[in-house]
């Protein structure tokens, strides 16, 4: 596929090296011609050096036959603009991701209705897990942390209880996504009962983890 | 009326301060330390919200929902476009009004970005460079209809050819109409037999072509003699 990638930093000229690395056609544009030194060495993909907000620039890189723009520039409102300018200007292009900075800059990205990743916040969400808790593994992260999927292993002291005993420590912070046992997983509902061994996949933000966390450990209410 | 000015820069600065003094209600958002010292000497305090413009929680404590105007003039095309299109799809303000700094960047300015109308600096001053040239003595003293029709004001100066012909003989286009005549400090309304006299000065509602042949009219006969620079 064609992939454009706008703004040629560390997280730029990461991304430009694994997408050619995975057989795709890119383009990299910076409006500084040294920029390009930080692509690695094997990266066979084009660079383009040009006025990020330019029109000229943007069909340089070949933004009329791409199939998804990454717009990566430090700069938040630029990252902002450059997004909805292709939202707009060139609906063609099916998959439009920006970089979030700074997340203070979040809500203003947000009201553009852009895809946004935020590796600041993501990292410091992670780090924040791994420092409370680094038994809290999370198998899958969305968005930018907000939620994430766990694997919690259910303990004997939950043999024969159900489900919802405890699913209710966590209210609405958590849900149920999958029952494993035995290596095989099912949808389980309200009234399931464990047993000794299952694996419980939930999807929860980190308060809801927490909480199910606790209840799991001191076992359920007599 | 409230007036919202995000850029307290030279152009911002400005145009609040000739705001204030039509008694509008203005609100100045700006961030940079540098400039804030100097904007608390020329504007009123109340005015001037310190914070980063493109942030909706400083736009919305700034007061942007009451704003019947946005005028987003920093310095960074791209946050003038993220100002305007915030203030209109978050804020629901009526009209937008952005500087474009880089003409480069003038195809972004438009509905897309919730932009009414935009201004490009360089664009203006050689508008009116070129309208000083074409025109003499002619001033031009409202834009009317997004520039299409200006009020313009012109002195009559001796042996102009306009001066004894009645005005419907003059062969002014449809599109330039003669509203007042000032007169020894007297305003005259004309009707069409009245004529032109020297010293008068002329105010008319007119498009370019008008103007062009209203200036042609009005223009002395010869070049004045103007004053020379001594030769050095």
């Amino acid at each position: 596929m064609n992939f454009i990638v706008i703004g040629c930093g560390r997280v730029g000229a990461d991304l430009a090296f694994r997408l050619f690395k995975n057989g795709h056609q890119v383009v990299v544009v910076d409006q500084a011609q040294e920029a390009f030194s930080r692509l690695d060495p094997d990266f066979r993909g084009r660079t383009t050096e040009g006025d990020l907000l330019s029109l000229g620039a943007l069909q340089r890189s070949g933004i009329e036959t791409a199939d998804g723009v990454a717009v990566v520039t430090n700069s938040d409102t630029v990252n902002a603009v450059i997004g909805h300018a292709i939202r707009t200007h060139f609906p063609q292009v099916r998959q439009v991701v920006v970089r979030n900075y700074d997340p203070a800059m979040r809500e203003m990205q947000e009201a553009f209705g852009l895809q946004l990743v935020s590796s600041t916040a993501w990292g410091a969400e992670r780090l924040q897990e791994l420092l409370i808790d680094p038994s809290f593994r999370a198998v899958f992260s969305a968005g930018n942390g907000e939620v994430e999927l766990y694997e919690l292993l259910i303990d004997s002291l939950w043999e024969g209880r159900p489900l919802k005993d405890l699913m209710s420590a966590c209210g609405e912070a958590g849900v149920v996504v999958a029952l494993t046992r035995a290596g095989r997983a099912e949808l389980p509902s309200a009234a399931q009962v464990f047993r000794n061994g299952d694996i419980l996949t939930v999807g929860a933000s980190l308060e809801g983890i927490q909480a199910l966390r606790t209840r799991l450990q001191s076992g359920p209410e007599a | 009326m409230f007036v919202f000015i995000a850029g307290g820069g030279r152009t911002g600065a400005q145009l609040a301060s000739q705001l204030i003094s039509q008694s509008y209600e203005v609100r100045l958002v700006e961030h940079r330390r540098e400039l804030l010292a100097r904007l608390h000497q020329e504007l009123p305090t109340e005015v001037i919200f310190e914070g980063v413009a493109t942030d909706p929680k400083v736009l919305r404590e700034a007061g942007l929902e009451r704003a019947n105007v946005v005028v987003a003039c920093t310095a960074e095309d791209p946050s003038n476009l993220v100002i305007c299109y915030l203030a209109r799809t978050l804020f629901q303000v009526n009209r937008t009004i952005a500087r474009v700094n880089n003409p480069r960047d003038a195809w972004l300015f438009d509905d897309k970005f919730c932009v009414d109308e935009k201004i490009t600096q360089a664009d203006v001053m050689a508008h009116l460079i070129q309208e000083e040239m074409s025109m003499g003595d002619m001033m031009t003293l409202l834009k009317l209809r997004r520039g299409r029709y200006s009020l313009v004001e012109e002195k009559v100066p001796p042996g102009a050819k306009a001066i004894g012909i009645s005005l419907k003989e003059l062969g002014l286009p449809d599109s330039c109409v003669i509203a007042a005549i000032i007169r020894r400090g007297q305003i005259i309304l004309p009707r069409g037999n009245a004529t032109l006299e020297e010293f008068d000065e002329v105010l008319a509602i007119t498009d370019a072509e008008g103007a062009s042949r209203l200036a042609e009219l009005l223009a002395p006969p010869v070049y004045p003699e103007r004053p020379r620079k001594p030769k050095a």
